[in-house]
């Protein structure tokens, strides 16, 4: 199946040329970059209300700034740079990052962007899980200028997000946690190229003590329209040490917070003991990267 | 052979530079002026009768040139399947390129051609098409019982077709056990996953005549089913060989509906029409198709066979097509005469459902077949605590012995000993665990399946064409030009007939061409798959080029003032045999061959012989002496964890009897090639329907999951026995589907081993695992 309804293929070259084209093509216009997902949607019958296609990949927002508060991360960024940043390679706090580019084959590492993972909302993808558990946000453009949206707050349901019809996303950004924090990511896959069957990722605050002051837990795949936050996981690991005893009760506590899908790709069932036993591991992997 | 020029040597492949440059010679990339696309509108239900079909609104749209309803397309109905006639009395005619009655969701209904695929695309959204429902059955069980709905009106309980073999006496047989096993083992339907998709460009000739460009894997089949199809004669098709096809593995053996709806909407328009399938498309059009395997088997203490009694259930979708061979050779060759028993049954049911079409997949039934009898094998030894190598050994054919199948025939080359014990002390069977027994989470184990009995092509098998020919012509400048219908589908067929032609007649590889081929011009060869190709289409071609030298030794002999008899060809010069001093460059024959009659010299004009005269050109058209069987056995291990049910794969070990060698590194290449398409049938692979809808759930590759070279194990082992098969070419026979009937059931084994606990429904799935582990 081709993408029959597209008339136009635009590459603007400031995001005032941009908004001006979402305007004017309203709901029938969608942003591309690495366009990696564009042949999953357009073969599942998801894009026959498109007419134009906007390349955003001559904006300049392939880059990465580091300053001591922040991580800015471009949108048209490609997964193998974000996997190659020197930050994301030894800092264990983006631990979680560091994981989650390890799956992408690489023909998505050369050509998908962070933007496009995020913008996708797709609830299946991986670095938005990984970017969850690291409290990161979302940097969107407008005709009403730039804003901030909490990446929590940015996904909608499936293909569905928050932003406004001539907003794009420009970027993410990641706020520096103070002491100690570690993260860790894992996904369960049938090959490579696979849609996550279920992934999780966990970023930990530790005190100087060796114990945990804040925990955030996100799981994502099959386990509803967007990624899904298991609280009752977090309040089992805050205050503890993160050990065997802990984690054990935190793998406990996330079935408490999922409610999967089944599909032809794996049981409801089966997410939910895997969400369980992804934890546990992931878990034990950022302890293990800590120290 | 001690002395070969390039047999067993690993010539460069010719198609190597083009395909990786782009492959501008695969199907797909074909094109014509003013060539117009085609598009099909598919049935979005399962079982259904066509009412009535508008399609005006259609041919109002602005670009389309022509649409094509059941009621334009020839009332023919025939067997589809390349390699038998098309009334072929073994196989079922129940086929037809478009019917007013829909079986499965995905049958085509109306074909549109347009001028781009955009606008076909579009038509096919203004026709508008009444159908009625009908009641529908998806399990091939269900639809044998009586009530069911039925597909057919010819098959009664949705049978299609019921073939048995039986001898000894079964009630004696199982008397006579010490002890019975019994297991019911369930095999999915799995796509070819070929690369290139099916494809065709048809252009008609102002007569009717239709020229084809196909990717496909048999040229001279597709010439016969597309007249009938069309009900011409068929001298009235061409079919032009493809240089290369992007893959088959028998995903390509049947004409399916492309070629005839495209060839008729060009004989409608009188322009050439252009179809290829989208990758949804290619995956509710052909299938390895689901085996259920009853099986039941006595045995002595010691191991030794008492009496097997085999039930199979194939479910071939809304057609027969491949599933009424399909069957047979699941039960010849896939379960029964591989094995040494004197007391055997088998029955076998080829049973309709409103499911897509079965069709061709390397194997042919035995994938399915080794995967039952293999995993109860292992379960036998297991209980017992028997050795598993004797056991196989034990109950196995040897060299020398009568072939089982075909009378008359031995088993002149079978080394299955030595494939078993070369492949054991390799990957250190010896010193594998006890089921179950390693430690902790993630636990290795190690198994393996042979797979004792195959063809080298279908000598023995009714119906089925088996001849080649080639014709083998050498030029004035010392190279060979090869014509033969035979099709590479990617695994080497080309490299393999240029190899035998260079080695026939001296020549270094690069000096022949596999050149252009079409029906018109090319003698028969039926087609590339069976593990055919090296010993029949490798057999005829070597006969072309003795006749081809034969040929250069007539003229040489007149040159040369010798004795033909006494002449030999050695590196490029053809000389009396033992007369060094008397050589002569074979091209000067060549030249003098092709030159004028009288030639011109610097002292005048000298005529030449009439006997030195005419192109030096040999042809050979032949069917193969035999069907030598290789043997292989697969030695695998495998890393379970045991909390998510995830199987790695982590070493494979492959020794297997082919004979000669051809092309050491193609032959390794069929091996891990052969392996990926095994692995992902073991682990992963699925084609899945909606049952209520009987729609296909896999569009793409995001659904339909293979393995990439991500999860392959790193290290793949190919032990090639020494051997030789003496009615071979060179004394080379099979090798290719061999490479994927045993690795289901090896790895099947090896997870028995590592967590002692046997999956008998494949895919092995993490999920499957983990409730067998009692974890879910």
């Amino acid at each position: 199946m081709a993408l029959t309804s597209v008339q136009s293929f635009y590459s603007p070259e400031d995001s005032k040329a941009v908004i001006e084209l979402l305007d004017k093509h309203e709901d029938s216009a969608l942003i591309v970059a690495g366009g990696t997902f564009l042949h999953g949607l357009v073969s599942r019958g998801l894009l026959s209300g498109i007419e134009a296609l906007i390349n955003i990949q001559k904006l300049g927002l392939n880059k990465i700034d580091i300053s001591s508060d922040a991580i800015n991360i471009g949108a048209t960024t490609l997964l193998g740079q974000l996997k190659n940043c020197p930050e994301v390679k030894e800092q264990a706090w983006l631990g979680a990052i560091k994981d989650a580019m390890e799956y992408p084959p690489t023909q998505i590492m050369n050509s998908g962007t962070v933007g496009g993972s995020i913008s996708s909302s797709c609830p299946f993808f991986d670095f938005p899980v990984s970017l969850l558990a690291l409290d990161g946000n979302v940097q969107a453009e407008g005709s009403s200028g730039s804003r901030d949206i909490p990446l929590e707050e940015f996904f909608a349901g499936l293909f569905e997000n928050s932003l406004g019809s001539n907003e794009f996303v420009t970027g993410v950004r990641i706020p520096v946690p103070a002491g100690s924090t570690t993260s860790a990511f894992i996904k369960m896959e049938t090959n490579a190229n696979d849609l996550a069957i279920i992934n999780v990722a966990v970023c930990l605050s530790m005190s100087g003590t060796g114990d945990c002051e804040q925990a955030r837990v996100f799981l994502g795949g099959g386990v509803g329209e967007s990624p899904v936050r298991s609280p009752s996981a977090e309040s089992a690991l805050v205050g503890t040490k993160v050990d065997e005893e802990a984690i054990e009760k935190a793998g406990e506590a996330v079935l408490n917070d999922l409610d999967p899908l089944s599909d032809h790709r794996a049981s409801a069932e089966y997410r939910k003991a895997m969400g369980k036993v992804l934890l546990k591991r992931a878990l034990a992997s950022a302890m293990q990267r800590l120290s | 052979m001690s002395t070969t020029n390039v047999i067993g040597k690993s010539i460069t492949r010719p198609d190597a530079y083009d395909k990786v440059t782009g492959g501008k010679k695969y199907p797909v990339n074909y094109t014509l002026p003013g060539m117009l696309h085609m598009k099909i509108l598919r049935s979005p239900y399962p079982h259904a009768k066509i009412l009535s079909i508008d399609t005006s609104e259609a041919e109002k749209l602005k670009g389309v040139r022509a649409v094509l309803t059941p009621d334009e397309v020839p009332k023919k109905y025939f067997t589809p399947v390349y390699f038998v006639p098309y009334n072929a009395p073994s196989m079922v005619q129940d086929f037809i390129l478009l019917s007013d009655t829909v079986r499965w969701a995905g049958q085509p209904v109306v074909a549109v051609a347009a001028s781009s695929e955009d606008i076909a695309e579009q038509a096919l959204e203004l026709i508008d098409v009444e159908y009625e429902e009908l009641p529908t059955v998806f399990d091939p069980e269900e639809a044998m019982k009586d009530g069911a709905p039925q597909l057919h009106e010819a098959s009664p309980n949705n049978i299609a077709k019921n073939p048995s073999f039986e001898f000894g006496d079964m009630e004696a047989g199982f008397e006579d056990a010490d002890h019975i096993f019994e297991g019911v083992y369930e095999t999915q339907r799995a796509h070819t996953c070929y690369m290139e998709p099916r494809v065709c460009v048809a252009d008609s000739d102002t007569d009717g005549r239709i020229t084809i460009h196909s990717s496909m894997q048999h040229t001279f089949g597709l010439r016969e089913k597309l007249a009938v199809a069309l009900d011409i004669p068929e001298s009235m098709v061409n079919v032009v060989k493809p240089t290369y096809i992007g893959g088959g593995f028998g995903g390509k053996l049947d004409i399916g509906f492309i070629e005839g709806l495209a060839a008729l909407l060009s004989l409608k328009t009188g322009k050439p029409v252009r179809a290829e399938h989208s990758r949804g498309e290619d995956f509710i059009s052909t299938t390895r198709n689901p085996i259920k395997v009853y099986l039941k088997t006595g045995v002595k203490k010691d191991g030794t066979y008492t009496a097997r009694q085999i039930k199979s259930i194939l479910d071939c979708g809304a057609h027969a097509t491949h599933g009424s061979e399909v069957i047979m050779v699941h039960g010849l060759y896939g379960t029964f005469f591989p094995w040494k028993c004197p007391n055997q049954i088998w029955e076998g049911f080829t049973v309709y459902t409103n499911n897509m079409i079965g069709g061709g997949y390397r194997g042919y039934g035995a994938p399915q077949g080794c995967f039952a009898v293999e995993s109860q094998n292992d379960e036998i030894c297991e209980t017992l605590d028997l050795d598993p190598i004797e056991f196989r050994l034990k109950n196995t054919h040897r060299e020398g012995d009568p072939h089982p199948v075909l009378e008359g025939h031995k088993l002149a080359s079978y080394k299955i000993e030595e494939c078993l014990r070369q492949g054991a002390e390799r990957i250190g069977f010896d010193k594998r665990q006890a089921a179950g027994s390693a430690e902790g989470v993630k636990k290795k184990g190690i198994g393996f399946a042979v797979h004792p009995l195959w063809v080298s092509g279908c000598v023995g098998f009714p119906d089925i064409y088996e001849h080649s020919g080639a014709t083998v012509k050498l030029n004035r400048d010392g190279t060979a030009d090869v014509i033969s219908a035979c099709v590479d589908l990617g695994s080497g067929q080309i490299s393999m007939l240029t190899a035998v032609v260079a080695e026939e007649l001296s020549l270094s590889a690069d000096k022949v061409r596999i050149v252009y081929a079409d029906t018109d011009t090319a003698p028969f060869d039926a087609p590339t798959h069976a593990s055919r190709a090296t010993y029949s289409a490798g057999l005829a071609t070597k006969a072309a080029a003795v006749e081809t030298k034969k040929r250069l030794f007539k003229a040489a002999a007149a040159v040369m003032e010798a004795n033909a008899d006494d002449l030999v060809l050695e590196d490029g010069k053809v000389m009396v045999k033992g007369v060094p001093e008397s050589a002569v460059p074979m091209t000067d024959i060549i030249a003098r061959a092709e030159s004028p009659f009288i030639q011109v010299g610097e002292q005048g004009p000298a005529p030449t012989t009439i006997a030195e005269k005419g192109t030096i050109i040999g042809t050979a058209s032949q069917a193969p002496p035999s069907n030598p069987s290789p043997v292989g056995a697969q030695f695998i291990e495998v890393e379970v964890d045991t909390d998510t049910g995830e199987i790695e794969v982590l070493r494979v070990v492959y020794s297997a009897d082919v004979g000669q060698v051809i092309h050491p590194n193609s032959a390794e290449g069929q091996v891990e090639g052969g392996f990926q398409q095994g692995m992902g049938y073991a682990l992963m692979e699925n084609l899945q329907f909606d049952q209520e809808t009987g729609a296909c759930l896999s569009a793409d590759f995001l659904d339909y999951k293979i393995p990439t070279a991500m999860e392959m194990p790193s290290n793949i082992e190919s032990i090639f026995i020494d051997s030789h098969e003496p009615t071979g070419p060179y004394g080379g026979k099979s090798m290719s589907e061999m490479c994927l009937i045993v690795p289901a059931a090896a790895i099947a084994n090896a997870v028995y081993n590592a967590i002692g606990v046997r999956i008998t429904e494949l895919p092995i799935t993490p999920e499957k695992v983990l409730k067998a582990l009692g974890k879910l």
